[in-house]
């Protein structure tokens, strides 16, 4: 009865011991490339109901595909990405976009302060995890 | 009748002189600056900066004799603090890392899109306006060094 608690007490004690240290290490040295690019359901439908028909592959205008371009943003290189990003925060909370333009034509596309302020949490949030310090 | 206006144009000029605004300051120290305190950036990439940016997007102007004048003064102030407004390389370091992202991600779309610099400086300003090469190097020096903050 004592051998087999031995044995499962020294096989399972270095499984126990180095996922431990695996973990630290992954703390340690987590790096931009390991952060993971999501974007949660309530936030894509945002995205989709404001922002996408502007800021996609197919989109008409050359200018706002080139800005901003949401098909394209999580294969970005990371500091491109990042910077994307930002300027999403940034321009939600300057209520540039979407422009005042549009709205004018597409009522129901504009962003309500509960949606921007998600939409605009959600970017800066996700541009801030790439930061190691 | 021609003479009278010319006589008085040249009068409204004169007048004007004295109402020009005052040009942006100059300041050639500036402990936040790009180049001084990133001494890695490619030597290609610091001359490309300084001679086609820095004279507006800097701390670092320099003013040719003609910009004091009214009506130029009106607009090369104009120009200059917007473009320090927008982007200024001497208050680098102040800037937070995601703002540096961003600033560098607008570099490389105005080479791109051939918006800067301005077109009405290069044309006035010798060896200003940029090659292919160098808008290639800039743009790929601006992506580079925006990863590299998040190494
Ligand atoms: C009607 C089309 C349209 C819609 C809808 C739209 N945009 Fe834009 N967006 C544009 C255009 C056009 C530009 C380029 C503007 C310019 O540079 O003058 C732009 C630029 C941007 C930029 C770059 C700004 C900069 O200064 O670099 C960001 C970021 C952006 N949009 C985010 C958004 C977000 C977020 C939404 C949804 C909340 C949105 N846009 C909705 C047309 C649109
Ligand atoms: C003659 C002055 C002048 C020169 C030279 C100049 N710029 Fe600008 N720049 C401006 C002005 C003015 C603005 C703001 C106007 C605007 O946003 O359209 C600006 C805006 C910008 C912006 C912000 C654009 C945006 O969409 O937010 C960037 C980035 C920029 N310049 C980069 C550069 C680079 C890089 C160079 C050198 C290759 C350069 N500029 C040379 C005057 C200049």
């Amino acid at each position: 009865m004592r051998n087999p608690l031995i044995i499962m007490i020294i096989t399972f004690f270095p499984i126990i011991f180095l996922s431990f240290t695996h973990k630290n290490k992954t703390i340690q040295t987590s790096k931009a490339a390991d952060v993971n690019y999501i974007i949660p359901n309530d936030i894509q439908e945002i995205i989709n109901n404001s922002c996408y028909g502007c800021h996609n592959n197919d989109s008409k205008s050359i200018k706002s595909k080139m800005k901003l371009n949401f098909d394209k943003l999580s294969t970005m290189k990371i500091g491109k990405r990042v910077g994307k990003l930002n300027k999403i925060h940034d321009v939600i909370e300057e209520n540039e976009m979407p422009p005042k333009k549009f709205l004018k034509k597409y009522p129901d596309k504009s962003l309500s302060d509960e949606d921007g302020e998600k939409l605009a949490s959600w970017a800066i949030n996700m541009a801030s995890q790439y930061i190691n310090e | 009748m021609i003479k009278n206006l010319s006589i008085l144009l040249f009068i409204c000029l004169i007048i004007l002189q004295f109402f020009g605004p005052s040009l942006p300051e100059v300041s050639n120290i500036n402990p936040n600056d790009l180049i001084d305190n990133n001494p890695e950036i490619p030597e290609d990439i610091k001359t490309t900066l300084q001679v086609s940016c820095y004279d507006c997007h800097s701390n670092e102007t320099k003013y040719p004799w003609y910009s004091s004048i009214a009506p130029v003064s009106f607009l090369v102030v104009r120009d200059i603090n917007h473009a320090r407004d927008e982007l200024n390389f001497s208050n680098w370091e102040d800037m937070s890392k995601l703002d540096k992202a961003s600033a560098l991600d607008d570099i490389s779309d105005v080479i791109i899109d051939n918006e800067m610099p301005m077109a009405i400086y290069t044309a006035m300003h010798r060896g200003t306006s940029l090659s292919n090469n160098q808008k290639e190097s800039l743009v790929l020096w601006a992506e580079e060094f925006s990863d590299h903050m998040f190494d």
